[in-house]
């Protein structure tokens, strides 16, 4: 649903308008999206560091998962990027703009963010309302607005639920509401803290078909604090935090097998890299399957043999 | 029998904020000492279900059994007092009911509103916070400054200190890292196991139950579409989706393999340990 | 208990009283108050019934709902009514009814009785704002008719935010203690089963979980408005805005009317504007 924006008049026009009224864009195309370096940060001064020297960089249009055990500071980290927390020590640069008191506005314009309480987060007092919340900071036109909250809301499936209440609707629903209210904004960075933690396996699934589709898009660069083994394994890097430090930066697959990490992670690698890698165990060299039936169809000739 | 319902059936009241799920018709019956799971999606009933578990709420039809305690719909509920203490109710995020200055206090509150003495009540604490395999150091603390997991753990034990001969939890791994939800299973399993209480457990995660669990549960728009094994739930499972239940990988993997290599009549392997060990039973040569 | 808070329930019938400009309904209403206060005799409470029944009708809300607004506050009226009874001892009156030395009069009956039909009135008539406005457009209108504040520097855009936030959360919290009501009761602290001196106890038990919850909420709120790019005091533009149209004020001049006829029945009748 995101891809098609791709191709589509209104999504040329809009990079247009953007490189014309923001000249800086064309000159930060190439710097990363998300730069941080020597990132520390301690709630009290006499407290351990729950954020430690972390250097990282995120280039544009990457989905990357940022995984950990409860407490282990990510949330912390990501609520730095766009000054939700006071500063602390090293830089932070979204898209080659470094934070400072007088750059908070124009980066939380830029970052997006979804948390993970459905409920908490929803401002307004109806669909439509939560929606334009931050488009009226914007100060957009009332034109710009209805047009930005009927298509945010036809592409995530809630144009039928502008006029509700939130006690209306579901966990689900209001997730996806109020991804439609940060991506009204058109952010370029989209961070979501354990957005999905709260919500049931199958609207968990629904939500990563959203993540999915807009990393399709290739407008968005996301970041994604999550424990699931789904979410993980759809995205394209894992930034590993334990105790405030950075100690792994993986694709997905490597982090599944490696088992060390994982036990450092606190994540549990999906079921068939569970099993490929118990199989390991007792000498079964088998690829990880996509499907139960990959799996059925590697044993039978090993069956077979014996 | 731990807890048996007939026809109970559970109209909300229309003029209520709280739309509370509605039961229609609810048939279960759980036997003492096992470990149940209950499944189903968003609305299905679950929690309405369980706050039935200790007379919360009371049917609106239908009879309702709990150990020797009758609740039938209709009937002024009798004196709700021992029910309480013999059903331990766990809600969702329950480190959200702490409310005392120390993690013993808040402990003691449930043993001594049932009339335990003070040491009692820090005798039982005590043996509640090991049970949950907390530190008793921990005791003095101020439960507002442990960590996440801890204070679950600590709303867990602050109901596990009344006794309770069933134990029912409402999605208690919910928000939880992976390896502290496992443990916790690990946790509430060993209480089943070891000391013969019934536990029962809603999760929207079969997945980390099916290893532990003996018996199924399944809620779909207020009613039970399933009550039975697990081996039963593997047989039935093309319907889970049906019931808006995302079927479980573990599921889809032994069910794969016991047809392909005819184990149909076998106990499920559901961990991914014990279904490799299987898996190398039938294609290795030597046994392993 | 709360389960007959009525606070914030619209009712969508999508009648035209729905489509009025909140403005215009709080004005009217306004009218209302002072409609009630001037109706003293029979008839003229008469006419103020039949005016409020036929607004009610315009509303195609069901007359229960309205009804069931003023139910809460049945033990108030009662009071007042005695009170009221009570109160009036004039030697010279009728006696309606005689208790020892005791006597009510008639005249003290007709007081009360009228003093409770015009909360009933006033409580079940005002319900129209809430019953046929959504929150969002009661906090609308509010804005626009607290807008003269502006000249003594209050900002009636901070109180109408404030009042949206407390509208939106209210609910929420409520449900958060109704949840804790009942986690408390199943460790043995049931308000409705502890004994009266034990229900200050289980008060700590609810209070404290329930401030440490709108605490956190109000904590992932401040977030969520922050990441939006919220600034107090920062320029803002409106999406919704009201237009005045000409139902609005066709909807007050039947307010108006009302009131003048009122106005003019009282000084008519007695020539006195506040006997009965």
């Amino acid at each position: 649903m995101f891809q098609r924006e791709l191709i589509g008049p209104h999504y040329t026009s809009n990079a247009f308008e953007e490189s014309v009224r923001n000249p800086s864009v064309n000159s930060s195309k190439c710097s990363p999206a998300i730069e941080l370096v020597g990132v520390s940060y301690g709630y009290a001064k006499k407290d351990l560091p729950v954020i430690n020297d972390i250097t990282f960089s995120i280039p544009q249009g990457q989905w990357v998962a940022l995984v950990g055990a409860n407490g282990c500071g990510k949330s912390t980290l990501v609520k730095l990027m766009n000054a939700l927390l006071p500063k602390g020590e090293g830089t932070i640069k979204v898209k080659g703009l470094e934070l400072q008191s007088d750059t908070i506005g124009e980066i939380r314009k830029t970052i997006g963010m979804v948390f993970q309480n459905p409920d908490n987060q929803f401002i307004g007092a109806t669909v439509e309302d939560d929606i334009v919340f931050g488009l009226e900071g914007q100060c957009l036109s009332i034109e710009v607005m209805e047009e930005r909250v009927k298509s945010y809301a036809a592409k995530l499936g809630i144009a039928d639920l502008l006029d509700k209440h939130p006690s209306e609707l579901s966990g689900g629903q209001k997730q996806r509401v109020a991804i439609a209210s940060i991506l009204s904004m058109e952010p370029e960075v989209v961070i979501f803290d354990e957005a999905s933690s709260m919500l049931d396996e199958k609207t968990r699934n629904d939500l990563l078909n959203i993540l999915s589709d807009m990393h399709k898009s290739g407008r968005y660069t996301i970041i994604s604090i999550t424990h699931d083994a789904q979410e993980i394994a759809a995205s394209e890097r894992v930034l590993v935090l334990q105790e405030g430090k950075l100690i792994a930066d993986r694709t997905p697959t490597e982090l599944f097998q490696d088992e060390k990490i994982l036990e450092m992670s606190h994540v549990i690698a999906p079921f068939a890299f569970q099993l490929t890698t118990e199989l390991h165990k007792y000498g079964l060299d088998i690829s990880i399957p996509n499907c139960e039936k990959e799996l059925t169809e590697a044993l039978w000739p090993l069956h077979l043999r014996k | 029998m731990a807890i048996t319902f007939e026809k109970v059936n559970y109209e909300y009241d229309a003029n209520s904020m709280w739309g509370q799920a509605a039961l229609q018709g609810v048939n279960l019956h759980l036997e003492s000492g096992v470990l149940a799971g209950i499944a189903g999606a968003t609305g299905s009933g679950k929690s309405t279900l369980l706050q039935m578990f200790n007379g919360i709420l009371k049917p609106t039809s239908g009879t309702v059994r709990v150990l020797d305690i009758t609740l039938r719909g209709g009937e002024k509920a009798p004196k709700l007092h021992q029910l309480r203490k013999r059903v331990g109710l766990v809600f969702q995020f329950p480190e959200q009911q702490l409310f005392e200055d120390t993690v013993e206090k808040d402990l003691c509150f449930g043993p001594i509103n049932f009339g335990c003495s003070m040491d009692e009540a820090k005798d039982r604490a005590r043996s509640a916070m090991e049970k949950m395999g907390l530190d008793v150091s921990l005791l003095s603390r101020n439960p507002f400054q442990l960590s996440g997991g801890q204070m679950r753990k600590v709303a867990i034990a602050s109901v596990l200190a009344m006794d309770p001969e069933i134990l029912v939890l409402d999605e208690p791994t919910a928000t939880l890292d992976p390896v502290s939800r496992a443990e916790l299973i690990q946790l509430l399993h060993r209480l089943c196991r070891e000391e013969g209480r019934t536990v029962i457990i809603v999760t929207h995660r079969m997945d980390e139950l099916l290893p532990f669990a003996n018996q199924w549960v399944i809620l779909h728009e207020g009613r039970t579409v399933f009550q039975g094994t697990v081996k039963a739930l593997i047989e039935q499972a093309d319907q889970m989706e049906a019931y808006g239940i995302v079927i479980p990988q573990s599921i889809r993997y032994w069910r794969a393999i016991s047809e392909k290599f005819g184990l149909s009549g076998e106990d499920p392997c559901l961990s991914a340990e014990a279904m490799s060990k299987r898996i190398a039973q039938l294609v290795n040569s030597e046994d392993v | 208990m709360s389960e007959k808070l009525l606070i914030g329930r619209t009712i969508d019938t999508g009648s035209w009283v729905h489509r009025i400009d909140p403005r215009a309904k709080m004005v009217a209403m306004m009218l209302y108050v002072v409609i009630i206060i001037l109706s003293n005799t029979w008839l003229e409470m008469a006419c103020v019934a039949g005016f409020s029944f036929a607004i009610i009708a315009l509303t195609r809300i069901h007359i229960k709902y309205f009804i069931r607004a003023a139910k809460p506050l049945w033990v108030l009226m009662l009071f007042i009514f005695i009170v009221q009874c009570i109160k009036v001892d004039d030697k010279n009156g009728a006696i309606l009814l005689s208790i020892g030395s005791w006597n009510l009069y008639v005249e003290g009956f007709k007081l009360g009785l009228f003093s409770v039909l015009r909360m009933v009135f006033l409580v079940s008539f005002t319900a129209i704002l809430t019953f046929t406005t959504t929150p969002g457009r009661l906090n609308q209108g509010l804005e626009g008719v607290l807008k003269p504040l502006k000249a003594i520097r209050v900002s009636p855009d901070r109180f109408t935010l404030m009042v949206s936030i407390a509208l939106r959360f209210i609910p929420s919290i409520l449900e958060e203690a109704q949840i804790i009501l009942k986690a408390q009761a199943s460790r043995g602290a049931d308000v409705r089963e502890l004994p009266w001196k034990e229900k200050g106890k289980m008060l700590v038990s609810l209070l404290v979980p329930v401030t440490v919850g709108a605490f956190r909420r109000a904590e992932d709120l401040v977030h969520s408005m922050e990441s939006r790019g919220f600034r107090m005091g920062e320029p803002r533009t409106k999406y919704h805005r009201l237009v005045w149209r000409s139902r609005d004020t066709i909807f007050i001049g039947f307010f108006i009317v009302m009131l003048i006829a009122m106005v003019w029945m009282s000084g008519y009748g007695t020539g006195e504007l506040w006997t009965l």
